[in-house]
């Protein structure tokens, strides 16, 4: 509070964007004397928690403004060693030394390869630039796609296939409960609404205002702290077994229960397309349409003729087409169902039968089929359940049957992006009134939305798997993945090879703020992955992977000292409200000066582009990017601007002429027109429920690993048309020693590891029973002889250890043990990040048999064995 | 004259510490000092138990353990039902802080002021600009005051405590889920009061017998 002194010569609050995490919640900073004092929201916004609230991580994010650690000036490694526990012996440069350094050093990559040049982010920082920025700076290198992006944070953990699913269904980065107007909700390992995930603060308050408005809430979770902690009903079962209970459920809705919405399952998805005996679609051989039936007409067409009413599609039937048998897809999953009994799923999730039964109950019953509802007006089919996931179920070897079989629950009753259901993240963002820059989703091949802006490549049309391969991340063959897994692979030179890529093996690592050395998996994998590249990394504290093999270190600016006007513009689909509100985009406005001689990243990287010589591409990329038409706001050939400068272009083509309001506002909210949102029946696509691509993509796939003569284990099986079982690999690892599976969660209170070096975190940190340490079940620790307090090892078979203090909870599965992710940390310019908590990533194995082999996902829960240490 | 309290929803809070740390913030307090902070347990036995949250901070009681305890009325009950330290007739004793039976009173000596966020390296330019902003008297117990200057400085300026965000205690205003109302427990038609009344709103153990001004819902 105020008490001001004559020694207070300014007091003051600036609207800005918060950094803490990816979510970019509306901030306003209360500055006194130049000095950042206070964080919290901003009440005026739709954007963020409720009024002025804030997370406790937003609001402590003051402490990186003023954390002493911060680099001041560029660091120069004078060590030519690398590794673990190498002194860099740090040397300070001036930034005009660095840069021409880096620069020389791409120069003369890119005259042999710019693919050997990786870029890479992280997602603890996406409101500071967001990602599709750095997608195509990379592409102004001549860098064609995601293949060389290595990615730290969230990392492989986090998305892979929740985004292809979220992109082929919803053309969406991810899903979330319509929390307004939804009375039934199933989450499945996803913290979505209780602190965590994309929004996070904007769901928490939509989550809030549900709960009190008596929403049930069934959380799926091997612990029951954060989201089943929260939960209506927490349902305990091991890691990556969503799909055997989501598939017994589906089983009951379509063959016991046989409760169906006959006319979305019709109208909305491709389960009407007609499929030969080997389950691909037969096609129109002119138009290339897969055929359906027209049930009204007796007669086939392709699937978008205009003379089929939706009612007439047929889901069911025996046709022949020139002499070819076929039958709608549908009846192919109705049969494929028939397998997956309660009884089943549960011997394999460990929940209970009747659990299962009465869960799936209640989403039959609340899903109100045939129902509708009326809002402002305009009426659209009303199905108040939602069934969501998330990074926990989504992260296993079997990552896209999971969030498969997860989706088919909401896919059967309609509950698909209308009022009460399973909602995308905005994938239509209207240009704002009088504002030239709009995105809308299109209709591509097989009537399949085409998400309008998407990290990487596009999930839609699919790419079937080819080679030889032009890059570290073999993206040619893995086409599924949205980044990445190879560069971290530990068969990663065989892999390159047989794919030929050995040509363009890594020389150089130029990236902002990633910890990926210690934040995916096996650490020594990782080491010995990167540690040849000349490694330079953009951040504000020197961290774990800097000192082990970072060369050169640049100090960037920290939010706080940003003026970044590309805050969210283009993240919409990624930080915007998934319900029913006003449209907002926040801008980050500076409310400190840098610390030291930081730099904005975003300015580093227009220099070194222009003494690379890419900058009027980069310029070129960037007005295709927003589609800027206007001559005069046009970034042209030869122009040398700063980020601020090129923000100033920008804006006047988002805004037109309230850019000056919008800038000295901070944000801007807009009216987003309830078609909008659920716009599921304004749009003529139809959701790839049937993955048919996944067969001729096993075709290529396998006629590739033959004729390369490519021998390392992968589940082709998996690229099966239909959500089906399969055992996570952590799960195949399981014996009588190593009998626990490990897994690792979100706390509220942190981002990643980056959140560990703040001290206001750090003190709450350590008055939380469960962040800083490994969680138990009290039966299970009492059977092992552990207690409280105990310092214990976890090992898994490849000998790979990491220690930590037991807290034994009742609400934890009893075969798992839970690590809040990424602490166990070690760089010693993050004095107080140094030694707490346990990592969990560096358990994970990183053999190519630990990744979801269609998407690339690694497999996040790993088998154990545990010892007194 | 109104009688200060305040309802917390503990279905609605996500235990995400923004009270914690925003009250920290709000009054520059040093490391590990705390007016708020959140009590994390579970109840039951596995697999039907529950987990249990409880924000906590000073219960502004209406027959306050503290002031009996307080030998020189150091600490009182505003009229207005805040009960607040007058750090001029502090001396220290420390009686309040045994007699709370909430345990929400801290000692702040020299020890304490001392403490450094980043320990070893030199305050930071907040903690500096803290001290002269919010400056508080080493010897003394210190302890959540309902952000009475906000309270107080509001209705100066003629705005409503529990409404207007400037007049309302900063853990409420920071809490992102709108756990937290704030009101006046003498009006039966504030938020307050109906919220208690209807959610049947509970005290922190009761028997303790000091009528606390903070209720819970759920």
């Amino acid at each position: 509070m105020t008490y001001k002194t004559d020694e207070i010569w300014e007091d003051k609050w600036v609207n800005t964007t918060c950094g803490v995490c990816y979510c970019g919640c509306a901030a306003r900073v209360r500055v006194v004397n130049g000095v950042p004092v206070k964080i919290e929201g901003i009440k005026e916004s739709t954007m963020g928690g409720t009024g002025a609230g804030l997370c406790g991580k937003g609001i402590a994010g003051l402490m990186y403004y003023h954390d002493p650690s911060r680099i001041k000036k560029p660091l120069r490694r004078t060590n030519p060693e690398k590794g673990f526990g190498v002194d860099p012996k740090w040397k300070e440069i001036e930034w005009d030394e660095a840069l021409e350094e880096i620069s020389t050093k791409m120069k003369k990559i890119m005259e042999d390869n710019p693919n050997k040049i990786l870029f890479t982010n992280q997602t603890m920082r996406a409101s500071d630039g967001p990602h599709n920025h750095l997608y195509f700076y990379a592409k102004a290198f001549g860098v064609p796609n995601n293949g060389n992006f290595i990615i730290g944070g969230g990392s492989l953990h986090c998305g892979n296939a929740a985004h292809m699913l979220g992109g082929l269904i919803h053309g969406a980065w991810s899903i979330a409960p319509d929390w307004r107007y939804t009375k039934y909700v199933l989450k499945w390992g996803s913290s979505k609404g209780t602190g965590s995930g994309h929004s996070a603060m904007t769901n928490a308050r939509l989550r809030a205002d549900g709960v009190r408005r008596g929403i049930k809430e069934i959380v799926f979770d091997p612990m029951g702290n954060f989201a089943g902690g929260k939960a209506t009903q927490w349902v305990p079962l091991l890691p990556g077994t969503d799909t055997a209970v989501g598939l017994a459920m589906a089983n009951y809705i379509l063959n016991i229960r046989g409760e169906i919405d006959e006319l979305y399952l019709r109208a909305k998805t491709n389960f009407v397309y007609l499929i030969r005996e080997d389950g691909t679609f037969i096609r129109d051989k002119e138009t290339d349409k897969p055929f359906v039936f027209d049930e009204r007409a007796k007669k086939i067409k392709v699937f978008d003729d205009p003379s089929i009413a939706f009612e007439d599609f047929a889901l069911e039937g025996d046709f022949e087409i020139d002499g070819e048998k076929c039958r709608p897809c549908f009846m192919a999953l109705k049969e494929h169902l028939k397998q997956f009994t309660p009884e089943w799923a549960s011997k394999i999730s460990t929940v209970p039968v009747g659990t299962i039964l009465e869960v799936a109950k209640g989403w039959v019953d609340n899903a109100q089929i045939g129902s509708s509802i009326t809002i402002e007006g305009q009426t659209f089919p009303y199905r108040p359940v939602s069934s969501v996931t998330f990074r926990g179920s989504q992260g296993h070897s079997n990552g896209i049957h999971q969030v498969a079989s997860i989706d088919l629950i909401s896919q059967l009753v309609g509950a698909e992006d209308v009022p009460g259901g399973t909602m995308g993240w905005p994938s239509i963002r209207r240009k704002y009134p009088g504002g030239e820059y709009e995105r809308l989703p299109k209709v591509g091949k097989d009537g399949v939305i085409v998400p309008s802006v998407f990290y990487s490549h596009d999930p839609w049309p699919v790419h079937a798997p080819s080679y030889p391969c032009t890059n570290s991340g073999c993206v040619e063959f893995w086409s599924h993945s949205t980044l990445s897994h190879i560069p971290y692979v530990k068969e990663k030179d065989y892999i390159q090879e047989k794919f030929g890529v050995e040509k363009v093996k890594p020389e150089m690592i130029f990236g902002i703020a990633v910890n990926f050395l210690i934040s995916n998996s096996d650490w020594d994998v990782a080491l010995e992955n990167f540690k040849d590249c000349f490694v330079v990394l953009s951040d504000i504290w020197v961290n774990e992977t800097d000192q082990a093999i970072g060369d050169i270190i640049l100090p960037d600016t920290s939010y706080l000292e940003k003026d970044t006007w590309s805050s969210e513009i283009d993240s919409f689909f990624f930080n915007g409200s998934p319900s029913y509100e006003d449209w907002y985009v926040h801008l980050q406005n500076p409310v400190a000066k840098p610390v030291g001689e930081s730099r904005d990243f975003m300015n580093v990287y227009l220099d070194v582009a222009n003494r690379v010589g890419v900058l009027d591409k980069y310029h070129e990329l960037l007005n295709q990017y927003y589609s800027i038409s206007d001559e005069t706001l046009k970034l042209k050939p030869g122009e040398v601007l700063n980020w601020k400068e090129i923000g100033e272009r920008v804006l006047k083509w988002v805004y037109g002429d309230d850019k000056e309001k919008i800038q000295e506002q901070g944000f801007a909210t807009w009216h987003k027109p309830i078609e909008d949102v659920y716009w599921r029946w304004n749009m003529p696509t139809r959701c790839p429920v049937y993955m048919e691509f996944l067969i001729h993509d096993r075709r290529a796939a396998e006629k590739i690993m033959k004729d390369t003569g490519f021998e390392l284990e992968m589940e082709m099986d998996q690229y099966g048309p239909l959500p089906d079982w399969f055992w996570p690999t952590s799960h195949k690892e399981l014996d009588d020693e190593y009998d626990l599976l490990a897994f690792s969660y979100r706390d509220v209170l942190h981002t990643n590891n980056s959140t560990f070096q703040n001290p206001l975190i750090d003190e709450v940190s350590q008055m939380s029973p469960y962040t800083f340490t490994i969680t138990l079940n009290k039966g299970l620790a009492a059977e092992k002889g552990f207690k409280d307090g105990d310092i214990i090892w976890m090992e898994n078979k490849y000998g790979t250890k990491e220690n930590g203090i037991v807290k034994t909870m009742e609400a934890q599965h009893p075969k798992v043990l839970g690590v809040c992710g990424q602490g166990g940390l070690w760089a010693d310019k993050r004095p107080i990040a140094k030694g707490k908590g346990s990592n969990f990533c560096k358990l994970l194995p990183s053999y190519l048999r630990h990744y979801d082999p269609i998407t690339g996902n690694i497999e996040t829960s790993v088998a154990v064995k545990i010892y007194k240490g | 004259m109104p009688r200060w309290g305040m309802v917390i929803d503990v279905k609605r809070c996500i235990a995400c510490w923004g009270c914690t740390i925003a009250c920290k913030e709000e009054h520059f307090l040093p490391p590990r000092v705390f007016f708020n902070r959140v009590l994390i347990g579970e109840t039951g036995k596995f697999p039907t138990s529950s987990k249990l949250i409880y924000p906590i901070l000073c219960n502004h009681c209406t027959d306050a353990a503290c002031v009996e305890a307080c030998p020189t009325g150091a600490t009182y009950i505003r009229e207005d039902g805040i009960v607040v330290v007058d750090d001029d007739k502090c001396v220290g004793c420390r009686a309040c802080l045994v007699s709370c039976p909430y345990q929400q009173r801290t000692y702040y000596d020299q020890k304490v002021k001392d403490r450094e966020f980043f320990p070893g390296q030199g305050k930071t330019e907040m903690e500096l600009i803290g001290e002269k902003l919010y400056p508080l008297k080493v010897g003394t117990v210190i302890k959540c005051n309902f952000c009475s200057e906000r309270v107080d400085g509001g209705l100066k300026r003629g705005l409503t405590p529990g409404t207007d965000d400037e007049a309302t205690p900063a853990c409420v205003i920071a809490c992102p889920v709108g756990a937290r109302v704030f009101g006046d427990l003498s009006d039966p038609e504030s938020e307050v009061s109906r919220l208690i009344m209807e959610k049947k709103g509970k005290q922190l153990r009761p028997e303790f017998g000091t009528e606390p001004s903070v209720y819970y819902i759920d």
